[in-house]
């Protein structure tokens, strides 16, 4: 068999969102990757610029799903230093709870996309179903299992009360435990190592070099994170590692994450114990005055940069916003270099990609320019007149007859 | 408040090795300097920051519409957590920037961002892939310039 | 001649075949289920599966050879089908007895992997091509293994006739713990026979789509999937009637009763395999088979060939 060309994407099921990598390969082994993204552009950034600020951490905030709260904090502390507004100390807190929290999701997500694409599916029911734990605490925080809101200009939206602080410490208990349970599993089930060591390496020299970020920069001994680096939000406050590891493979990247979570926990229990009593927020001006600022978070995936400008309206002149991943994402094809097909998956999932958080520059809204609200309704109404003029099957006698039992 | 006092010794550096530095050198606040520099200029100073002031890590390269002027602010990071903001322009009649991924590789995208988005041309940038627009994108229509906006697609 | 039909098409032939392979699928998710926290399909729901893709459209690829992509999942279906009338289910003898079933039962049972190799290659998609290389590959590392292990029961007996090696057993039950290990041998290549986790790399979802079995869909795909659960059946029937042959005297009914505990029992042992494991690469298990498993299981050969000559 000579050189075979594979293509993983844009819809495949190791990926859970569109990107495209065409693989060339020399039997099983791979000589070659090829990489097309920008399948999922919304158009966010120049979105921004026509929508106030306040509009903005609602767009900014659906970036990412999983990384909302990243997202919409890098972005506020960025308007936040260009309005030179100081939060009270509580606000801080309670953003760097939150930001905890949602990094325990993040990871036990990331620990079962890794199990699943590696085939062992019984480490994804175990490990999602211990992250519906934290799921839960965020939905009662925010009232949203993503996309919690927490964030608003000069502070938090919502107070944490004592109950939910009790609450969270119970919750911690419970996932320290799990989480010691799945470091068991990843440093001992044979099977599992052997799909994870020796997969996608990647040199120290080589992350230096193409700015990797996040727990896959560290897994390859880089130690760098913008918690310790450029402590934002309560976490100059706090005591805690920076996890780094020397595997530069897939198996150390999976070690970074979990031992990562333990320090979370010891995060978020240092915080509650320590979180001061006081105001939220701040009052914030409505108008921004002009100037620029460069904000940075370590989100789970690794490290977002913000920027923002602003030209003392009250929108802003230019955001500007990196995710992880598109740092992230050029190492890969280094990673994969003379590895197996069957690699592939776990070596990309192991950078834990988010390539809607990657692509986010073009507009989906109708090329008319009316954005609509289209209800269910209408909806129905548009597919049952599809298939009338395109396949010429009419649905309405059938609808009418359904209707009533809707 | 605290000293500035790495990031005054960084200012200095930059200054006594550029004279014209001069002015255009500021120290934003705890972690963050700002430079202003001509684009016949840029490398040189891009390189020593790179260099020898050990910013071993581009984080993004935001574009500008400004106007007469592309601004571009590369976002450089060091592994204490500094960030350097090196700002240069270039003219809209003749918006051609120099690659940086001979001392970054992984800036390749950012640099092609800037290519679909503001029209620039980027010299030496390697063949690839076009990102992030789609293949059928037309010619001519750049997203993120002031002068844009999504009724121009119509057609 | 209506008892023969009967025996065929009745029982304990397609249609028996068919309800078990059904009841065990059931067994198979529910247990894989259980095992991950999860409630687990309900009884009828690999039926419903079967029939829902009964009434879904075929499509064959523009450019597969359409013959053979039509007419292997038949083939497979009627390989497994075939095996089955030479394995004694709840007497000492199946329905055909012959001297050296055994053999037969194992060559049969390879057909249907080579039926997902041809099914493979011939639908000429990326992923299936792929697949079907994998599937070959595997073949060679695990086929050696089964017949390894199922090579030392039927030598402490004298015979390759399943019927003789169950008359052999029965009379002498402690026998069968010398064959322990081959008993192990053959559940792990049971595994990669039925392409289930860690042997499941022919149609790694994550890496090959579905591998062989991408461009099947509707009846085609519903024969497939019936004839790998039908060779699940005939597999775990194998092993129990090769490595548990005990009670095989008793009263047919009581036999029949202990032929389904004992398929449970191998097919639990099989579903707790899945849950466990991680899916290997392809070249871990060849190593991985050759390396460790073919070893062991010529030193239970040797171990036999000892006790042969010592106990017997």
């Amino acid at each position: 068999m000579g050189t075979v060309k594979i293509p993983i994407g844009p819809q495949h099921p190791a990926l859970k969102e569109p990107e495209s990598f065409l693989i060339s390969l020399d039997g099983e082994r791979i000589k070659d990757v090829g990489m097309r993204l920008g399948y999922n552009h919304r158009g966010v950034e120049k979105a921004a610029e026509g929508r106030t600020y306040i509009q903005n951490i609602y767009l900014i905030e659906r970036v990412c799903g999983i990384c909302s709260h990243s997202h919409s904090t890098a972005f506020i502390q960025a308007v936040e230093e260009v309005a030179g507004v100081e939060i009270p100390k509580r606000a801080k807190y309670i953003r760097s709870i939150v930001g905890e929290l949602e990094r325990v999701h993040s990871h036990l997500l990331w620990l079962g996309v890794a199990g699943h694409e590696v085939g062992f599916d019984t480490l994804l029911m175990y490990s999602w179903r211990d992250r519906e734990v934290v799921m839960e605490l965020l939905a009662a925080i925010g009232g949203n299992r993503v996309n919690y809101a927490m964030n608003t200009f000069g502070g938090a939206r919502r107070d944490l009360d004592k109950d939910m602080l009790e609450r969270i410490l119970k919750a911690v208990d419970v996932l320290e435990d799990r989480t010691k349970y799945y470091i068991n599993i990843a440093t001992k089930e044979t099977t599992l190592i052997k799909r994870l060591s020796g997969v996608g390496y990647i040199s120290k020299d080589d992350v230096i070099k193409l700015g990797t970020v996040g727990p896959t920069g560290r897994a390859s001994g880089i130690s760098r994170d913008a918690r310790k680096d450029d402590p934002y939000a309560a976490y100059g406050e706090v005591d805690f590692n920076v996890i780094t590891d020397t595997h530069c493979d897939v198996y150390g990247r999976a070690v970074v994450r979990l031992l990562e979570l333990m320090e979370t926990y010891k995060i978020i229990r240092q915080l509650i114990k320590n979180i001061p009593d006081g105001d939220i927020a701040v009052r914030f001006p409505r108008r921004v005055p002009a100037g620029e600022a460069t904000s940075r978070y370590e989100a789970p995936r690794g490290e977002d940069v913000h920027y923002v400008k602003g030209n003392g309206t009250d929108k802003p002149e230019r955001v500007k916003l990196r995710a992880p991943t598109l740092a992230n994402l050029m190492s890969v094809a280094k990673m994969l270099e003379d590895d197996n097909l069957a690699d592939v998956p776990i070596a990309i999932a192991a950078i834990d990609p988010c390539f809607s958080c990657t692509d986010r520059m073009i507009k989906l809204e109708h090329s008319s320019g009316n954005s609509e609200i289209v209800t269910w309704g209408d909806l129905r109404k548009r597919s049952i007149d599809f298939y009338r003029t395109q396949h010429g099957i009419d649905f309405s006698e059938l609808n009418k007859k359904y209707r009533g039992n809707l | 408040m605290t000293e500035l006092n790495k990031e005054n010794a960084i200012k200095d550096k930059v200054t006594s090795k550029f004279s014209f530095m001069n002015e255009k050198v500021l120290v934003k606040r705890e972690r963050r300097v700002y430079a202003d520099v001509e684009l016949s200029n840029f490398r040189q100073v891009f390189d020593y920051i790179v260099k020898d002031l050990e910013f071993c890590r581009i984080c993004m390269i935001t574009g500008f519409d400004e106007g007469e002027n592309f601004g571009f602010m590369y976002h450089l990071t060091d592994d204490k957590g500094m960030i350097f903001d090196l700002k240069t322009y270039a003219p809209k009649t003749n918006p051609v920037i120099k690659t940086i991924t001979d001392t970054f590789p992984g800036g390749v995208l950012y640099e092609r961002e800037l290519v679909d988005m503001f029209g620039v041309k980027v010299d030496g940038l390697p063949e690839g892939e076009r990102y992030p627009l789609p293949d059928g994108w037309p010619e001519g229509q750049y997203p993120l310039r002031k002068d844009w906006n999504r009724d121009m697609l119509k057609d | 001649m209506m008892m023969q039909l009967f025996y065929i098409l009745i029982f304990p032939g397609f249609l028996f075949l068919y309800l078990m392979s059904f009841i065990l699928e059931y067994e198979d998710r529910i247990i894989y289920a259980r095992l991950q926290n999860r409630k687990g399909p309900p009884l009828f729901q690999p039926l419903a599966d079967f029939i829902k893709l009964l009434a879904k459209e075929d499509i064959v690829p523009e450019c597969a050879d359409k013959k053979i992509f039509k007419l292997m999942p038949m083939i497979a279906l009627t390989a497994v089908v075939t095996s089955f009338f030479y394995i004694p289910i709840w007497g000492v003898n199946s329905l055909y007895p012959f001297k050296g079933d055994l053999i037969v039962v194992l060559y049969l049972l390879t057909i249907p992997t080579v039926t997902f190799f041809l099914a493979g290659w011939s639908s000429t998609s990326l992923y299936s091509t792929i697949g079907a290389v994998r599937t070959l590959t595997q073949l060679f590392s695990y086929e050696v293994l089964l017949f390894l292990s199922v090579l030392s029961p039927a030598m402490l007996a004298d015979s390759w006739s399943l019927g003789d090696m169950a008359s052999f057993y029965n009379e002498r039950p402690a026998m069968m713990l010398f064959n322990i290990v081959a008993f192990g041998m053959s559940l792990v290549a049971m595994l990669g026979k039925l392409e289930k986790v860690p042997f499941d790399i022919a149609e790694a979802e994550t890496e090959i789509v579905g591998g062989t079995f991408t461009e099947y869909s509707g009846r085609l795909f519903a024969f497939f999937r019936m004839a790998i659960n039908m060779e699940m059946v005939v597999g775990a029937s194998l092993i129990a009637a090769v490595f548990l042959p005990f009670g095989l005297t008793l009263d047919p009914v009581y036999g029949f009763m202990l032929y389904i505990v004992k398929v449970f029992f191998v097919i639990f042992f099989l579903s707790v395999g899945r849950t466990v494991f991680a899916r290997l690469r392809i070249d871990q298990m060849v190593s991985v088979c050759w390396k460790y498993f073919a070893p062991i299981a010529f030193a239970q050969i040797v171990l036999i060939l000892i006790v042969k000559g010592v106990v017997l």
